[in-house]
């Protein structure tokens, strides 16, 4: 029988998890809750002797001075009590530390299967005013199912105490059984079986594909079966020992052919056409033509450009002895199921990414962007988790994710918006940090070569994360399985990279890769590339439990593992450093030369694919493009005059949700550790003003830096995701410019966040819209790239962000997010001393405004404010604004500016707030001296309005003394730069209209008020 | 692995060997070890597993450095397993190394290994007795925010002439809490080396955001009686260059800044590799 040992608090000290379940069972569903009191529940499904388990409990589990535990039920008083733990076979690293934890107490290795589970308790006391207990009663499962659990990952149970029917069906606690023993064991009474499919005709095919969610594009159904029709592939096959197509095979050939591998959009041919010009263009991949050829142009002429879109993240050269690489990524669709899970996984996951980068790189920081509902969404559709969950279990997710895998998030964003109701967005990019050199070779060149062994070393293999890449690459419906939802493991993942960097300073590493998306079968099979084949153990491959099948083996998703090459030489050195590091190391093949994918399991063959089949034979996907400008759209703009309350007007600004402070966020994301930490992530005098860019020093006895910020602002693609690009682009170069970084040293990351671009009359009547916006966001980004000399170091597409959500009259509505690029930039500084930051410093200093102001509001936050759209939507010359930015970052190295801050969403008004906000000091400004144009020009005149909220790009804020103010504006000759004002020390916002008087007279302490109103009191 | 020494010949450089553990989630290390090597120690990161395998011997080295990170991921409480694992096989070893008048410094999760060792408060020294705690911040959540501290007269060895210094805390469990009993033996006893404070240097008095977690008495770092044995939740080591505050960039414009310059966190390091240099 299984023991349940129960641990909470002592009484007298405060549960601080208690206490944050009564606040949001108010702040949530406005449930009135007295108190909260929680435990700790391990259930020990172990064959130990209560005397061993007693001292389990008080040596290990139980802290004498805070903590009481009891192998009885400890049934603080309560009204209610819920259990939430853990769905069999879902990831619990809280039970699995337990299992590790009492083996090393006890000197010996735990039997198979005997486990430890970890859950919680919650004693729920209600407040005075109580309901009745049938709705008390819906109001706890609302509480466990809404708040507490997720029905993907977790299960529950909910008792009344008082005694009493008064209708409430739920069971009553008793005292001396609690919550009895519940062990979430899996159990699979299954033997591994290859099965053969036939695949007769193609309509058997993808009747077969819908069975097993193989989620095959039709057009590749003839290639795959005249694969295995051709006469050579037959005889090879019957070599060894095989026929018909097996199960491992098509679920290989699924993974690997699935959007999210492949990158089918983005290799696929369009057909462009203007519906108001009549203009055509057919572009023949738009990888090929505006991402890969663009950055190899531009990175001949860049030598700190290392290695680019080849491997798993980017590399370029820090200093004489050292490389960065970068990565970025997306986990919408797991996110949009199970935040926490979802959100952890792809934090942990990334963080794969440079680590499987050339021979290995140490991890040095991370940034996020959520992109998810309104948090106080109340309409009529019912997503499958409330965005205010969503974003709670996103945020969470990576912090945990990110604090315990020891590197710091530096920087990030949120946006919130209806659109993204459907699927949320959830980015993670990823930097890391190597050697140069390694042993006498360049650290970012790296093969397998015929013989060196296959090491799988990590996690083991289970039923989680089966279909995950197939699944993403399809739209969100309540029928894809959730087998694929995971909960990383950020523990067993730090052990392992802390192995691997030792590993690979020992010169034991020839290749390495992650073993993300698709599994082993596409670390495998790509890494197999090199060496030209590669023959696999299945039944070598360490497992979490019994049963699984060899399909499952190979292609499940399972996490934190990464696939390393060893030569056979070495491969004793490298196991043995393993299992110093308490790291599971496993050899379970082979690479070959065999020019096949050569897969056993008991020595009898289940799978055997030619790796050129997996390059080659496959149509290209075809779309139909076409651009219908937004004023043929209808959008025009919006006919609504100045305001008479100015300051009314920019404190609603300041409190919109995509301005507001969100503090809270970052605030529970470690981002110094490592202690590299120059420009944080918030700034100012209260420290809580976000920065431009984050800067660290990953090599802390150099004084170089690396400087990183991104930028995301979907909703100008209402208008035009061309403009989308091009702003977000010019914002996010100009967010590392306005640190101090380095003009002829900018990486980039596309991360593409697109819906479905596939035309279907009923399910996707503007999917020729949606792929005229990515067409024209390609080209966007293209222009701007190599305007700038941006190469794009890395990046990745997720593209089918829609839901299907259910309406109030049981319909179902499609919701399409908004075409989103997130770019990310990275630049180099080659000296942090001279970095800058965006609070004004000094009283008296003169404050400049640089770029021009033009009649630029459509899709802007002033417009959303009115409800309106708009049409006229910024713009970009990327010449001209990178031949500031070029001035900019000479004035900030010649140390004569004080303070530089770039004009992004919100525009002038906001923008201005928040460096006084920043600074506890004021800035006085005259609106009339603000530099404006239109298309002819400088000094066409814009309304106070206008001028204030206006989003044009290239713009910036910059105070210095008035000592320096004639060798800036020599610097600046070539560009749009006026001094409109002063810094003052009055604490105080004011901007003057034409006749001096002040429009706007607010301060510093009611814009923090309404800045910080809409989450201030989040934590 | 790990032992990889620090080999840079900087001038100041003494003989002092500093043991940094890594391992199981633990990840503070490399620049606790920079940190210690500004100091003039020689510093070498060694794997728990090396230190109990015998590998690496604790006796080869003067000071001891439990570091900041998530030790078997926090579960079953912040540094508890870690404590669990080194008393089992290493409380000998232990006992012996703070007899011998070895120093140890812990840094957030590393102070909560050593309050869960019983190596602190240690009114019995080596008698590994847990009598406090740093449990769940009151906030109930991370936070990563910089304090003031404001020293206390104290044995401590690593606070010599520090009256005042600003540092990151980076924690989900750093309340500091004791019996009203233990509390004023530590205080008795001069144990308590560092309460958070206001940015005048005036007592927290519990208050957010100044005391960040709810400790007890603003205590943000204890001592053992001797003054060798050291722990706090805030991390010295993320000060290490001057650009670490978040300050700096309006310091260095209102000129009241070194630029390029070491860290203040390294005061706490150099204190402790000089008095163990000379002992």
């Amino acid at each position: 029988m299984p023991a349940r040992l129960e641990i909470a608090l002592r009484e007298d000290l405060f549960d601080a998890e208690g206490a944050a379940l009564v606040r949001k069972a108010a702040d949530y569903f406005g449930y009135r809750l007295a108190s909260t009191r929680t435990a700790r529940v391990l259930t020990l499904d172990l064959g130990l002797p209560a005397e061993i388990l007693e001292k389990l409990r008080t040596e290990i589990f139980t802290n004498p001075v805070t903590e009481v535990s009891s192998f009885e039920p400890l049934g603080p008083p309560a009204d209610w009590i819920i259990w939430v733990g853990l769905l069999p076979g879902v990831k619990d690293t809280a039970g699995e530390i337990a299992r590790e934890a009492i083996e090393d107490f006890l000197g010996h290795p735990l039997p198979p299967g005997e486990t430890c589970y970890a859950s919680k308790l919650y004693f729920i006391r209600e407040a005075e005013t109580r309901l009745s207990a049938g709705v008390s009663g819906e109001a706890m499962e609302r509480l466990a199912r809404e708040l507490l659990a997720n029905d993907l990952i977790h299960q529950w149970r909910i008792w009344r105490v008082k005694p009493g029917g008064n209708g409430d069906e739920r069971p009553q606690w008793n005292p001396a059984e609690g919550m009895g023993v519940i062990t979430p064991k899996v159990v699979l009474a299954h033997t591994p079986q290859v099965s053969e499919i036939p695949i007769g005709s193609e309509e058997e095919l993808l009747r077969i594909s819908a069975e097993r969610h193989l989620f095959l594009d039709p057009r590749d159904a003839p290639a795959i079966r005249s694969y295995y029709l051709r006469p050579e592939v037959r005889h090879a096959r019957g070599k060894v020992g095989l026929d018909l197509p097996t199960d491992v095979e098509l679920e290989y050939i699924a993974q690997a052919r699935s959007d999210h591998c492949n990158h089918n959009t983005f290799r696929g041919l369009f057909r462009y056409r203007d519906l108001s010009s009549g203009e055509r263009a057919v572009i023949d991949s738009l990888f090929q033509t505006c991402i890969s050829q663009p950055t190899r142009a531009i990175a001949e002429k860049k030598d700190w450009v290392i290695s680019v879109l080849w491997d798993n993240a980017g590399v370029g050269r820090f200093d004489d002895k050292h490389f960065y690489t970068i990565t970025g990524e997306t986990h919408n669709s797991p996110s949009n199921m199970e935040a926490y899970g979802g959100a952890i996984t792809g934090i942990v996951g990334v963080y794969r990414d440079p680590l499987g980068t050339g021979k290995g790189s140490k991890l040095i920081c991370g940034t996020y962007g959520y992109c998810v509902g309104p948090r106080d969404y109340d309409g009529p559709l019912q997503p499958r988790l409330h965005p205010r969950r969503l974003l709670d279990g996103v945020i969470e997710g990576v912090r945990d994710g990110g604090n315990k895998s020891g590197v710091p998030t530096v920087f990030g964003g949120v946006f919130l918006d209806e659109s993204y109701l459907g699927k949320c967005l959830v980015y993670v990019t990823a930097l890391g940090i190597m050697p140069s050199e390694i042993e006498g070779e360049r650290s970012d060149r790296k093969r397998t070569n015929p013989g060196d062994f296959v090491v799988v070393c990590g996690g083991r293999v289970g039923k989680d994360g089966i279909h995950g890449v197939t699944a993403s690459s399809s739209i969100y419906t309540e029928n894809i399985p959730a087998g694929h939802v995971q909960i990383g493991d950020p523990y067993t993942q730090k052990k392992m990279h802390d192995f691997l960097i030792v590993a690979r300073d020992r010169g034991l590493i020839r290749f390495i890769t992650d073993c993300g998306g698709g599994g082993l079968s596409s670390a495998v099979g790509e890494s197999a590339r090199f060496s030209g084949g590669v023959e696999v153990d299945l039944d070598r491959v360490p497992r979490k439990y019994d049963g699984l099948d060899q399909w499952e083996i190979w292609i499940s998703e399972s996490q934190e593992r990464m696939v390393i090459a060893v030569d056979p030489d070495d491969c004793d050195a490298f196991l043995k450093l393993a299992e110093r590091h308490a790291v599971e190391a496993t050899v379970i093949g082979r690479y070959t030369a065999s020019g096949y994918v050569h897969l056993k399991y008991a020595g009898k063959t289940c799978a055997y694919i030619a790796l050129d089949f997996l390059e080659s034979d496959f149509p290209q996907w075809e779309f139909d493009a076409e651009w219908t400008p937004p004023v043929q759209r209808g959008l025009t703009e919006p006919v609504i005059s100045a305001p008479s309350d100015h300051d009314a007007c920019l404190l609603a600004m300041l409190g919109r949700p995509n301005i507001a402070s969100k503090e809270w966020i970052q605030r529970q994301y470690d981002h110094e550790v490592q202690g590299g930490s120059v420009i944080k992530p918030m700034i100012g005098a209260e420290r809580d003003i976000p920065s431009d860019a984050a800067v660290l020093r990953p090599v802390l006895d150099s004084d170089r830096g690396l400087a990183v910020a991104q930028a995301l602002n979907p909703t100008y693609s209402r208008i035009d995701a061309h403009a989308m690009t091009a702003v977000t682009i010019d914002e996010a170069v100009r967010r590392v410019i306005a640190v101090g970084g380095d003009p002829a040293h900018i990486g980039g990351i596309d991360n593409f966040c697109w819906p479905e671009i596939r035309f279907d009359e009923e399910r996707n009547p503007d999917g020729k819209l949606k792929a005229a916006q990515l067409v024209r966001s390609c080209l966007a980004l293209k222009s701007s790239c190599l305007a700038m000399g941006i190469p794009l170091l890395s990046g990745k597409d997720s593209m089918y962000v829609d839901g299907d959500l259910a309406g109030p009259f049981g319909e179902r509505h499609r919701i399409s997010g908004l075409p989103t690029l997130q770019f990310t930039v990275v630049s180099a500084v080659p000296d942090v001393s001279r970095c800058v930051t965006m609070e004004p410093k000094r009283p008296g200093d003169c404050l400049y405004i640089l770029g021009a102001t033009r009649h630029e509001l459509g899709g802007s936050e002033y417009y959303d404010l009115h409800g309106e759209t708009g049409d006229s939507v910024p713009t970009v010359n990327p010449h001209e604004v990178f031949g500031m930015f070029t001035a900019v970052a000479e004035a900030i190295r010649s140390g004569i500016v004080a303070s530089v801050h770039g004009i992004y969403r919100g525009g002038i008004g906001v923008h201005l707030a928040l460096m006084v906000m920043a600074s506890r000091l004021g800035l006085d400004v005259e609106l009339a001296r603000i530099p404006c144009a239109d298309d002819n020009g400088v000094d066409a005149v814009l309304r106070s309005d206008r001028l204030l909220y206006a989003e044009s790009a290239g713009r910036f804020l910059i105070t210095l003394s008035a000592e320096h103010a004639e060798h800036f504006e020599t610097l600046m000759r070539k560009h749009v730069a006026v001094q409109v004002g002063t810094v003052t020390d009055s604490d105080r916002l004011i901007v003057r209209d034409l006749d001096g008087k002040p429009l706007i007279d607010l301060g510093c302490a009611a814009l923090r008020k309404a800045w910080k109103r809409p989450f201030g009191a989040l934590v | 692995m790990a032992a990889e020494a620090a080999t840079s010949d900087q001038p100041g450089r003494t003989d002092v060997r500093v043991l940094v553990l890594t391992g199981y989630g633990l990840n503070c290390d490399y620049e606790t070890e920079y940190a210690f090597r500004l100091a003039g120690a020689t510093a070498v990161r060694v794997h728990i597993n090396d230190l109990i395998s015998g590998r690496e011997r604790l006796t080869d080295y003067r000071i001891m450095a439990f570091i900041g990170g998530f030790a078997w991921a926090d579960d079953h409480g912040a540094g508890v397993i870690l404590a669990t694992k080194l008393r089992h096989h290493l409380g000998e070893e232990l006992r012996a190394f703070v007899r011998a008048g070895g120093y140890v410094i812990g840094i957030c999760n590393g102070f909560q290994a050593l309050v869960n060792l019983g190596l602190l408060p240690g009114f019995e020294m080596g008698s590994f007795e847990r009598e406090v705690a740093l449990t769940y911040n009151d906030c109930g959540n991370f936070r990563n925010q910089w304090v003031h501290l404001r020293a206390l007269g104290s044995p401590c060895a690593f606070t010599r002439d520090i009256e005042r210094i600003d540092l990151p805390v980076r924690h989900a469990e750093g309340k500091f809490v004791a019996s009203p009993e233990t509390l004023e033996r530590l205080a008795a006893g001069k144990q308590i080396v560092l309460k958070y404070a206001k940015p005048d240097g005036t007592p927290a008095k519990g208050a957010m955001p100044w005391n960040p977690n709810g400790s007890l008495e603003d205590i943000a770092g204890i001592c053992d009686p001797t003054g060798r044995i050291f722990g706090l939740m805030p991390h010295p080591e993320a000060f290490n260059h001057a650009t670490n505050h978040p300050d700096w960039t309006r310091h260095r414009v209102l000129g009241s800044a070194r630029m390029n310059a070491e860290g203040e966190g390294i005061k706490l390091f150099r204190n402790v590799v000089a008095v163990a240099g000379s002992g």
